[in-house]
C-alpha cells in the first residue's frame, strides 16, 4: 500500500468510524435534555436513539466495505503466500524449527530459550512480513489531550479488520435491541409508573414518573462507550471507555433503582469491576514504566520512530526477542522494524520477562472483572435486575464483550504463562457457569449463566492459542445470545413480567415467532451442525474451532488435559440446559393457567429484531472457517499465532499452530457434536418426554443440587473471605472510635464546655458588671442633671453670668499673684 | 479727673455689658433678648477700641471691633430669622415657651 | 472740652442702656437702644477710631436696629407686646448683674495700665513703636490703615519715623466674608415664608 492510499484510507475510516462512534453520544445529549424538557409520554427519545445507532451501523458497514476495498490486495497476497507456505511446510513446521538462520538485526544477541529460536526458515522471510496484521491496520490520532514529557495522552484510533467487524456487530445488535426496547419499555411512557416490585408500607406499590427517555439516553451512552473502547488506539483510552462502560452498566442495571435488589446489583457489578480494574491499573503502570507509551501500534508509513506496544514487544515476525534465563530473563524491545530499540543513552531497552507477565495478568484481571470470569463472575447473574434489553446489550455486544475483545486486542503482549492462566480461568468459568445454569429456574438467569459459560469458552480459546476461535465465538455468541435475550424479553413481556420458568410451558402456541426464533438460538448455542455442510448454525463453527484449539493444545501439553475435557463436558451441559430452558418454556402443557391466559405474542417492533437476529444467528458464520466472517477476523490475527510456539516462556509451554489445529479439527467437531447431542437427548428425556423425573434425580443428588442452586456458594465464600473480615475490622474500628476517639472528643468537648462556662461567668460577673456600672452611673448622672436643663434661655444667661463670676472669684482667690 | 482715661471708657463698657446681661436675663420678649446681646457686644467693642487707643497694641483693637460689628450684624440677622420662625410656629415671641429641649 | 463731650456721650450710652433694661415696651426699648448705640459711636469718634465709629453708626444704628424694629413690627401683635417678667427673676438677675458689674470694675481698676504697657512693649519687642494715640501724621484718619490691614498690608510707624510692614488681616477678612454669605443664605432660608401662610410675612432677609 502506498503512503497516499494509506493516508486516504486512514482518513476515510477515521471519519466514518469516528462519526459512528460519536453519534450515540450526540443522541445521549439530545435525549437527556430533550427528554427532560419534552415530557414523558412521547417516544421521540427512542426514535432519536434508534436513528443514531442505525446511522452508526450504516457508517460502520461502509467503513467495513472501505476497509475491505483498501486492503483487498494485501489480503490476497497474504492468502497466496499462505497457500505457498502451507505447501512448502507440508505438515506445518513440525520438524523444521531450530535450524533457521535469523535474518533480523537482533540475531547477534545471545538469545535465550524458546521464544525465538524455533521460528521459521529462510524461504518464508520475505513473505512473512505480509502476514503481519499491522499492514492492514490504520492508526492515528483524533485529538491530543495532554502531553507530559514523553508521555502523550491522546484519543487515538486503531482500525483493523477486527475493529470494523466489531463496529458492525455492535451497532447492528444495538440497533436491534434499541428497536426491541421501543416496544419493551413502552409502559414507562407515563407520568405515573407503578413499580409492582417495590412494596411500600400499607401494601401499596411505589409510584414514580416514567423514565423512558432516560433509558434510551443511557443506552446511547452505553453504545458510545463500547464503540469508543473498540476504536481506541491506546490502552489508556481503552481504560477510559472501559470505565465509562462500567458506569453505563451501573446506571442501566440500577435502572429500577427503587428496587433494593436492583440497586444492590448495580453496586455489586460496579464494585466487582473495580476489583478487576485495579489489576488493569497495575498493568497500565507496568506498561507505562517500561514502554513509555500506551499506543498499540504506529502503522503510518510516513512516520519513523515512536513504535507502539505491539511493535516494541515483538518483531515483524511476531517473536519476542529474549535474553537471559530464569529470573534474569528480559525481553528486548524492538523499534518497529527488526532493529532493537535504544534508549537515549544508547542502551538497549528491555523489560523483565516477569514484569511482562505481571502486565499481562494485570490487564487480564480487568478483563476478568468486565467479562465476568472466575472469580469475579458473581455480578453478572445479579445484573439481570436491569430491563431485559439492557441484559441483551450487556451480554452480547457491549459490556462483557469488552473483556474478551481487550484480551484479543492485547494478545501480542501476553506471554505463554499469561495465556495459560487465561485458559484455566476460562475453563473454570465455563464449567461453573454451565453447571449453575442447570438448576436455575429464572429464564433470564439461565441465559446469564450461559453467558458466563460462553465467555469462559472464549477466554479458554484465547488462552490455548485459538485467537481466531475465541473472537469468532465472541461474534457468533453476540448474535445468538442477544437473540435469546430478546426472546426471553419477549416472553417476559408477554407473560407480564413473569420470569419463573416453572410457571411457563406450552407458550409455543401463544407466541410462535418468539418460540421458534428462540429455538434457532438454542440450536446455535448448542452448536448443532454437520461437519462439511456450509449452512450450519453459527455456534457450531465457533465452538468447533474452540474445541479444536483446546484439543491441539492438550495434545501439545498433555499435563493440561483438563483444558480439553472441561470444554467438552461443558458443551454437553450447555446443550442440556439450553434445551431444558426451551422445553420448560415453550413445550409441553401450561403449568400456570394465570400466566398462560394472559400470554400473547409481542408487537412488531419487538418481533422484527428477533427475526433479523435469528437469521444472523443461524447464518452469520456461513461456510465456517472458510467463510467471510472468519477470514475477516483472521486478517487481524497477530503474526505469532499462525505458527504457534514450541516450548516457549519459562514453563516451556507450546502453543498450537494453525496447521496443528487444522489436523485435529475433524475429531474435535465430532466430539463436540456428540457432547451436544448427548446433552440435548438427556434434556429431551427429562423435560419433554418426562421419561426421567428431574425432581427425583434432584432429590437423590440433593447435595450437588443445593450446591449448584447456591451458585457454588461464591457469594457465601466472598462473604466469609471479604465481607465478614471487613465487618470485623469495621467493628474494631467502631470500638476504637467509640472508646478512644469518642472519649478524646468528649473530653475535649467537656473541657471546652467548662472553659466556656468559666468564660461566661467571668463575662457575666466581671465584664458585664463593669459595663453595667459604667452605664448605670452615666444614666444616673444624666438623669440627675436633667433637671438643670430647663430649656429656659434666660436662666442659661444667668448661669453664664454666675459662671463668669465664680470663675473670676476662683481665679482671684487661688491664682498666686506674681 | 483732668482728662478722660482708659478706666472711664472701661467703666462705660462695663455698664453696657452688665445692662446687656440683665436685659438678656429679664426680658421675655425674644427681640428684647437680642437687644441685650447687642448691648453686651457694644460694651465689649468699647473696651476694644479704648484699649486700642491707650495701649501699644495699635490698630488690632479697632480691627477686632470691626469684626465684632460685622458678626453682630450677621448674628442679629440669623437670630431675627430664628425669632420669626419661632413666632410662625408658636404664634408667640416668648422665649420661655421655647423649652422643647428641656431635660 | 473733650471731658465734657465724653461725659455727655458716656451718660447717654449708660442711660440708654439702663433705659433699655428698664423699659417694658419693645418699641421703646428699640428707641433707647438707638440712643445708646449712637452714643457709643460718639465715644468711638472720641477715641480717634473714626472708621469704627462710622461703621457703628451705619451698621448698628442704620442696619441692625432697623432690623430689630422690623422684627418688633412683625411680631408685636396682641397680648405679647408686653410680657411681664417674674419679679423674683428680676431681683435675681439684678443681683447677678450687680455682682458682675462690681467684679468688672474691680478687675479693670486694679490694673496699672501704664506698667502693663511697658511690659507689653518689652515682651513683644515693639519698644520702638510710636506712642499710640493721636498723631499728627495719622490725622485721626484710620480708614486707610484699616483698609490696608484688612487687605493684608499693615504698616506700623516706628518712633524714628520709619515704617515697617506686619502681617495683616486678610485671612480673617475672607473668613468673615464667607461667613456673611453663609449667614445670608441661612437667614433667608430660616425666615422664608412657610406653607402655613397664616403669617404671610415676606422673608425678612438680612440687609447687611
Amino acid at each position: 500500500m502506498t503512503p497516499n492510499v494509506y493516508t486516504a484510507t486512514s482518513t476515510t475510516l477515521k471519519w466514518l468510524l469516528g462519526t459512528a462512534w460519536l453519534l450515540p453520544l450526540a443522541g445521549f445529549v439530545i435525549e437527556i435534555f430533550g427528554g427532560y424538557w419534552g415530557g414523558r409520554k412521547t417516544k421521540t427519545a427512542a426514535w432519536i436513539a434508534v436513528g443514531c445507532i442505525a446511522t452508526s451501523f450504516v457508517l460502520s458497514l461502509s467503513a467495513l466495505l472501505v476497509w475491505r476495498g483498501a486492503t483487498a490486495e494485501i489480503r490476497e497476497k497474504q492468502a497466496t503466500a499462505l497457500a505457498e507456505h502451507d505447501a512448502a511446510h507440508g505438515h506445518g513446521h513440525g520438524g523444521e524449527h531450530g535450524h533457521g538462520e535469523h535474518a533480523h538485526a537482533a540475531s547477534d544477541h545471545a538469545h535465550g530459550a524458546a521464544d525465538h529460536s524455533h521460528a521459521h526458515t529462510n524461504h518464508v522471510h520475505t513473505d512473512h512480513a505480509d502476514f503481519n496484521p499491522l499492514r492492514t491496520t490504520f492508526t492515528g490520532e483524533f485529538y491530543r489531550l495532554a502531553r507530559f514529557g514523553s508521555v502523550v495522552v491522546s484519543m487515538d484510533y486503531y482500525i483493523d479488520g477486527l475493529t470494523v467487524l466489531m463496529f458492525t456487530m455492535v451497532t447492528l445488535i444495538a440497533t436491534c435491541i434499541h428497536v426491541f426496547a421501543t416496544g419493551y419499555m413502552a409502559e414507562e411512557l407515563t407520568e405515573h409508573y407503578e413499580d409492582h416490585q417495590v412494596h411500600l408500607s400499607g401494601g401499596r406499590h411505589f409510584h414514580r414518573p416514567g423514565r423512558f427517555y432516560r433509558f434510551f439516553a443511557f443506552l446511547s451512552l452505553f453504545c458510545f462507550a463500547m464503540l469508543g473502547l473498540v476504536l481506541a488506539g491506546n490502552v489508556f483510552q481503552v481504560f477510559i471507555f472501559w470505565e465509562l462502560v462500567g458506569v453505563c452498566s451501573f446506571f442501566l442495571i440500577g435502572f429500577y433503582v427503587e428496587r433494593k435488589s436492583a440497586s444492590t446489583a448495580a453496586n455489586k457489578a460496579f464494585i466487582m469491576n473495580r476489583v478487576g480494574d485495579f489489576g488493569f491499573l497495575i498493568g497500565l503502570m507496568v506498561v507505562l514504566t517500561y514502554f513509555g507509551t500506551f499506543q498499540f501500534a504506529n502503522t503510518s508509513p510516513d512516520e519513523i520512530g515512536s513504535p507502539g506496544l505491539f511493535q516494541m514487544v515483538r518483531d515483524t515476525h511476531g517473536h519476542m526477542v529474549t535474553e537471559g534465563d530464569g529470573r534474569e530473563k528480559v525481553v528486548l524491545l524492538q523499534s518497529g522494524g527488526n532493529t532493537p530499540l535504544h534508549s537515549q543513552d544508547g542502551k538497549q531497552r528491555v523489560i523483565p520477562y516477569w514484569l511482562l507477565i505481571v502486565a499481562g495478568l494485570g490487564v487480564f484481571a480487568g478483563c476478568v472483572g468486565k467479562s465476568a470470569q472466575f472469580p469475579l463472575q458473581t455480578w453478572l447473574p445479579d445484573a439481570m435486575e436491569g430491563p431485559t434489553p439492557v441484559s441483551a446489550l450487556v451480554h452480547s455486544a457491549t459490556m462483557v464483550a469488552a473483556g474478551v475483545y481487550l484480551v484479543g486486542r492485547f494478545y501480542p503482549m501476553f506471554t505463554p504463562e499469561v495465556l495459560l492462566t487465561i485458559a484455566y480461568v476460562g475453563a473454570i468459568t465455563a464449567f461453573i457457569g454451565a453447571t449453575i445454569a442447570i438448576v436455575v429456574t429464572d429464564i433470564k438467569r439461565v441465559l446469564a449463566y450461559s453467558t458466563i459459560s460462553q465467555l469462559g469458552y472464549m477466554m479458554l480459546a484465547l488462552g490455548v492459542g485459538g485467537w481466531m476461535a475465541g473472537l469468532f465465538h465472541l461474534i457468533t455468541h453476540a448474535f445468538f445470545k442477544s437473540l435469546m435475550f430478546l426472546c426471553s424479553g419477549s416472553v417476559i413481556y408477554g407473560c407480564h413480567h413473569e420470569q419463573d420458568m416453572t410457571k411457563m410451558g406450552g407458550l409455543r402456541k401463544k407466541m410462535p415467532i418468539t418460540a421458534y426464533t428462540m429455538l434457532i438460538g438454542v440450536f446455535a448455542i448448542a452448536g448443532y451442525g454437520l461437519p462439511g455442510l456450509p449452512i450450519n448454525f453459527s455456534g457450531f463453527y465457533s465452538k468447533d474451532a474452540i474445541i479444536a484449539s483446546a484439543l491441539t493444545y492438550v495434545s501439545l501439553n498433555p499435563q493440561h488435559f483438563l483444558l480439553f475435557y472441561i470444554p467438552v463436558v461443558t458443551a454437553g451441559i450447555t446443550a442440556f440446559y439450553m434445551f431444558r430452558m426451551w422445553f420448560m418454556t415453550f413445550a409441553g402443557t401450561p403449568r400456570d393457567h394465570h400466566v398462560d391466559e394472559h400470554a400473547h405474542e409481542s408487537p412488531l417492533p419487538m418481533v422484527a429484531p428477533l427475526c433479523l437476529l435469528a437469521f444472523l444467528a443461524w447464518f452469520c458464520a456461513f461456510r465456517g472457517e472458510d467463510g467471510g466472517l472468519a477470514h475477516q477476523i483472521l486478517s487481524s490475527e497477530p503474526t505469532h499465532v499462525r505458527d504457534g510456539l514450541e516450548h516457549g516462556g519459562i514453563l516451556g509451554l507450546s502453543l498450537p499452530s494453525h496447521h496443528q489445529i487444522h489436523e485435529k479439527h475433524a475429531t474435535a467437531g465430532w466430539v463436540a457434536l456428540f457432547a451436544a447431542g448427548l446433552g440435548s437427548l438427556i434434556s429431551y428425556l427429562f423435560y419433554c418426554r418426562r421419561t426421567l423425573d428431574a425432581g427425583t434425580i434432584g432429590r437423590q443428588f440433593w447435595v450437588i443440587r443445593d450446591f449448584l442452586i447456591e451458585k457454588w456458594r461464591f457469594d457465601e465464600l466472598y462473604d466469609v473471605m471479604f465481607t465478614r473480615p471487613v465487618h470485623v475490622i469495621g467493628a474494631w474500628c467502631q470500638g476504637f472510635d467509640k472508646r478512644v476517639l469518642d472519649g478524646l472528643i468528649h473530653l475535649a468537648s467537656h473541657l471546652t464546655l467548662q472553659t466556656a462556662k468559666f468564660d461566661r461567668a467571668v463575662d457575666e460577673r466581671l465584664v458585664d458588671r463593669i459595663v453595667n456600672i459604667c452605664g448605670e452611673v452615666t444614666y444616673a448622672t444624666g438623669r440627675s442633671l436633667k433637671g438643670i436643663q430647663t430649656g429656659r434661655l434666660r436662666q442659661y444667661v444667668m448661669f453664664i453670668a454666675l459662671g463668669v463670676v465664680s470663675l473670676f472669684v476662683l481665679v482671684f482667690a487661688f491664682l498666686p499673684r506674681s | 479727673m483732668d482728662s478722660v482715661g482708659l478706666n472711664h471708657y472701661l467703666f462705660v463698657g462695663a455698664v453696657l455689658f452688665v445692662c446687656g446681661i440683665v436685659c438678656m436675663a429679664t426680658k421675655r420678649n425674644a427681640i428684647g433678648v437680642l437687644m441685650g446681646v447687642e448691648l453686651v457686644l457694644n460694651g465689649a467693642n468699647i473696651n476694644f477700641v479704648a484699649l486700642s487707643r491707650y495701649t501699644p497694641l495699635g490698630l488690632d483693637g479697632q480691627v477686632s471691633s470691626m469684626f465684632v460689628i460685622v458678626l453682630a450684624a450677621a448674628e442679629a440677622a440669623v437670630a431675627l430669622a430664628i425669632a420669626l420662625n419661632f413666632y410662625n410656629n408658636h404664634l408667640s415671641i416668648d422665649v420661655d415657651r421655647a423649652d422643647d429641649l428641656r431635660g | 472740652m473733650s471731658v465734657l463731650v465724653f461725659a455727655i456721650f458716656a451718660l447717654a450710652a449708660c442711660g440708654g442702656a439702663l433705659a433699655v433694661v428698664l423699659s417694658q415696651n419693645v418699641v421703646r426699648m428699640a428707641f433707647w437702644l438707638i440712643i445708646s448705640l449712637s452714643s457709643v459711636a460718639g465715644l468711638f469718634f472720641l477715641l480717634n477710631a473714626d472708621f469704627v465709629g462710622a461703621t457703628q453708626l451705619l451698621i448698628y444704628v442704620g442696619g441692625t436696629v432697623v432690623l430689630l424694629i422690623f422684627g418688633v413690627m412683625l411680631t408685636a401683635q396682641g397680648p405679647y407686646v408686653n410680657l411681664k417678667t417674674n419679679p423674683a427673676e428680676v431681683v435675681i438677675s439684678l443681683a447677678i448683674g450687680g455682682v458682675v458689674f462690681a467684679m468688672l470694675v474691680a478687675a479693670f481698676s486694679g490694673v496699672n495700665w501704664s506698667a502693663n504697657s511697658e511690659r507689653l512693649t518689652a515682651e513683644f519687642g515693639t519698644a520702638t513703636l510710636q506712642t499710640p494715640g493721636y498723631n499728627q501724621q495719622g490725622e485721626g484718619s484710620t480708614v486707610r490703615r484699616i483698609g490696608g490691614a484688612l487687605s493684608g498690608l499693615r504698616t506700623e510707624s516706628l518712633r524714628d519715623g520709619r515704617a515697617i510692614e506686619r502681617p495683616g488681616y486678610l485671612l480673617p477678612f475672607e473668613i468673615v466674608s464667607v461667613h456673611l454669605l453663609v449667614v445670608l443664605v441661612g437667614a433667608s432660608y430660616l425666615a422664608r415664608a412657610k406653607r402655613r401662610s397664616g403669617g404671610s410675612e415676606p422673608g425678612a432677609g438680612p440687609t447687611v
